[in-house]
C-alpha cells in the first residue's frame, strides 16, 4: 500500500473505524513509512488537544436567562389551542434536519483540510520511536451495550439475554487489543520475563474456560485484561502481577 | 376538507396522548428473619440503582417501573428472596413469550431505591443505569455495562467493574479495586490499605489520596493525581501513551523512579541518578537505617511524566 492510499484512512484508522485486515494494512504501512508515520503522530496530537480543551462554565445568569424564556414558552404554551400544540410537536424536526445538514457538511469540511493538510507534510526522514498506535476497533464492541444490541434481540427479554454475552464480548475484543500491544512489546523483555508471562496467560485462560458463564467469567477476564495491562503499560511482566 | 384535517389532527393527537408513558411506583419493607440482613444482592439490568444506608435494621425499597402500556408494565417483575442466612436477593427482569407484543428495551425501565442497613454487604449489578451506593459500611462489587458508578462515603471492601461507565469515587475508606475498559475515572478522597484502579481507555483523576499501597494505570488516558506518601507506602502510576502528573505531599522519605518521554521531578531534580534500565532514580528525604522510605513510581512509555512536592 502506498502512502496515496494510507493518508485518507488516518483518520478513520486513528478513531478505530478500519477493522480487520483494514487496519493491520495501515499500521504495517506506519511501521515502514516514517513520513506517514508523523502525520498519523501529528493527527493523534490534534485530535488529543482537542479533547483536553478546557471546559468553558457558563455564567450563572445564562442559567438564570434559560429558565426565565423556558417559563415564558410553558405559558404560551398553555394559551395554545390542543390542536396547534399536537402541530407543534412535529414542526421542530424541520430544523433538526437542517441542523443535522449543518454538521454533516461541517464533518466533510473537517475530514477534506485534515486529509488536504496530511497530504502538505514535508517527506522526511524520522527517527523519534513511534508510540505504539492503539487500535481502538474494539472501543465499538466494548461501548456496545451502552448502545447497540444485536440484530434479532428486538424485544426487552431477548436483549436481556443477550447481555451476558455483549459483555463477554467486550472482555474478549479487549483482551485480544492488549494482547497485541504486548506481543509487540516482549521484545524487550528477557527470556525469563517471557516465559513468565507465557505461563501466567496458560493460567488465566484456563480459569476463563474453567469458570462457570456469567460473573465467574466476567471475573476471569477482568483478571486477565488487569495482567495484560500490567505488562503493556509498565512494559514489565514482574511489576505486571504486582500484588501490593 | 378543512374539517377531514382537523379530525386527523385530533386522531393523531389522541395517538400521541395514548403513547405517553405509564408509570407504577411502589414501596416494600423486608424485615429480617432469624438473622440481621448481612448481604444484599441486586441485579437491575432495566434501570438505575441508589442503595443507601441507614441505622435500621430492615431494607425499604422503593420502585419505579415505567413502560408504554399497561401491557409493558405488566412485563416488568421485580422479585424478593429474603434467606435466613441474612442475604436479600433483588432482581428485575422482563417477562417474555409470543402472546406479548414485542416491547424495545428502550421502553421500559425499572429504577431501585433501596434503603439497607449500613453494616450489610453490597453486591449490584446494573448494566446502562446508574449505579450509587451511599453511606455504608461493609463495602461491596459494583458492575455496569456502560451505566455510571458512583461511591460516595463507603468503608470496607471495595469493587467496581464497568465496560463504559465512567466511575466516581469519593470518600472512600478501605481497600479498593476499580476497573474500566473504556471510561474515566475520578478519586476523590480515598485512604485505606491499598487502592488498584485501571482504565484502558480512559483518564484518570485523583485527588486527596492517602491509601498505603496505590496503583494506577491506563492504557492510553493520561494520570493526574494528588496523593500522599504514606511511610513504607508505595505509589505506583502508569500510562502507555498519555502523560502522568503527580502532586505530592511527603511527610517521610521517599525514593522516586520514574521514566517517560520527559520527566520532571520538580525539586527531585537535583539527586536524580540515571539507572541502567532507563529509569531516573532520587531519594528525598533522609532514610534511618534499617527504614524503608515510600516508594513512588512513575511511568509513560510515550508521554510525558511530571511530579511537584506540595505542602
Amino acid at each position: 500500500m502506498k502512502c496515496d492510499d494510507v493518508r485518507p484512512r488516518l483518520t478513520a484508522y486513528l478513531d478505530g473505524e478500519l477493522e480487520g485486515d483494514r487496519g493491520s494494512v495501515v499500521r504495517g504501512h506506519l511501521r515502514e513509512c516514517a513520513a506517514c508515520r508523523h502525520v498519523a503522530t501529528d493527527e493523534a496530537a490534534l485530535r488529543d488537544g482537542l479533547r483536553a480543551l478546557p471546559t468553558l462554565d457558563p455564567p450563572s445568569s445564562l442559567w438564570a436567562g434559560v429558565q426565565a424564556q423556558l417559563a415564558a414558552a410553558e405559558v404560551a404554551d398553555a394559551r395554545k389551542p390542543a390542536w396547534k400544540r399536537a402541530l407543534a410537536r412535529w414542526a421542530p424536526s424541520a430544523p433538526r434536519f437542517a441542523f443535522g445538514g449543518v454538521l454533516a457538511a461541517a464533518a466533510i469540511a473537517l475530514v477534506w483540510w485534515r486529509t488536504h493538510r496530511a497530504d502538505e507534510m514535508p517527506q522526511v526522514a524520522d527517527n523519534r520511536p513511534t508510540p505504539p498506535v492503539i487500535s481502538p476497533t474494539f472501543k465499538a464492541a466494548s461501548q456496545a451495550p451502552a448502545s447497540a444490541a444485536p440484530a434479532s434481540a428486538d424485544d426487552v427479554t431477548a436483549d436481556l439475554a443477550a447481555d451476558a454475552a455483549r459483555l463477554t464480548d467486550s472482555y474478549a475484543m479487549t483482551a485480544k487489543e492488549l494482547r497485541a500491544l504486548a506481543a509487540e512489546a516482549r521484545g524487550r523483555w528477557s527470556a525469563d520475563r517471557q516465559a513468565e508471562y507465557d505461563a501466567k496467560l496458560v493460567e488465566l485462560d484456563a480459569a476463563i474456560a474453567q469458570a462457570a458463564p456469567g460473573r465467574a467469567q466476567q471475573r476471569a477476564w477482568r483478571a486477565l485484561i488487569r495482567y495484560v495491562q500490567g505488562a503493556v503499560v509498565r512494559d514489565d511482566v514482574a511489576l505486571a502481577g504486582v500484588a501490593p | 376538507m378543512k374539517l377531514a384535517v382537523i379530525a386527523l389532527l385530533l386522531a393523531g393527537g389522541a395517538g400521541l396522548a395514548a403513547a405517553e408513558p405509564v408509570v407504577e411506583r411502589s414501596r416494600l419493607e423486608v424485615q429480617p428473619g432469624g438473622q440481621p440482613i448481612k448481604q444484599l444482592a441486586i441485579e437491575n439490568p432495566l434501570g438505575d440503582v441508589k442503595i443507601e444506608g441507614y441505622d435500621g435494621a430492615s431494607i425499604q425499597i422503593e420502585t419505579r417501573k415505567l413502560a408504554p402500556d399497561d401491557e409493558g408494565l405488566d412485563r416488568l417483575r421485580v422479585s424478593l428472596v429474603p434467606n435466613p442466612d441474612g442475604t436479600v436477593r433483588l432482581t428485575t427482569t422482563a417477562d417474555g413469550g409470543s402472546e406479548y407484543r414485542k416491547l424495545p428495551r428502550g421502553a421500559v425501565r425499572i429504577d431501585l431505591i433501596i434503603r439497607a442497613p449500613r453494616d450489610a454487604r453490597i453486591d449490584a449489578v446494573a448494566s446502562g443505569g446508574h449505579l450509587e451506593m451511599l453511606n455504608m459500611d461493609a463495602g461491596g462489587e459494583l458492575d455496569t455495562a456502560s451505566g455510571r458508578i458512583s461511591v460516595r462515603n463507603v468503608s470496607g471492601e471495595l469493587v467496581t467493574n464497568t465496560v463504559s461507565g465512567d466511575t466516581s469515587l469519593v470518600q472512600v475508606f478501605g481497600t479498593i479495586e476499580a476497573q474500566a475498559l473504556s471510561a474515566d475515572l475520578s478519586l476523590d478522597t480515598i485512604a485505606g490499605e491499598r487502592l488498584v484502579a485501571s482504565v484502558n481507555h480512559g483518564k484518570i483523576a485523583g485527588r486527596r489520596i492517602r491509601s498505603r499501597h496505590v496503583e494506577l494505570m491506563s492504557t492510553d488516558g493520561r494520570i493526574t493525581v494528588e496523593a500522599e506518601a504514606v511511610l513504607r507506602g508505595r505509589l505506583v502510576v502508569s500510562s502507555l501513551t498519555g502523560d502522568v502528573e503527580v502532586r505530592l505531599r511527603r511527610s517521610s522519605p521517599v525514593t522516586i523512579r520514574a521514566r517517560g518521554t520527559k520527566v520532571n521531578l520538580g525539586n527531585a531534580m537535583a539527586n536524580v541518578k540515571q539507572q541502567q534500565d532507563a529509569w531516573l532514580e532520587a531519594q528525598v528525604g533522609r532514610v534511618a537505617p534499617g527504614a524503608t522510605p515510600a516508594l513512588v513510581q512513575l511511568s509513560s512509555r510515550h508521554g510525558n511524566v511530571e511530579l511537584v512536592f506540595i505542602e
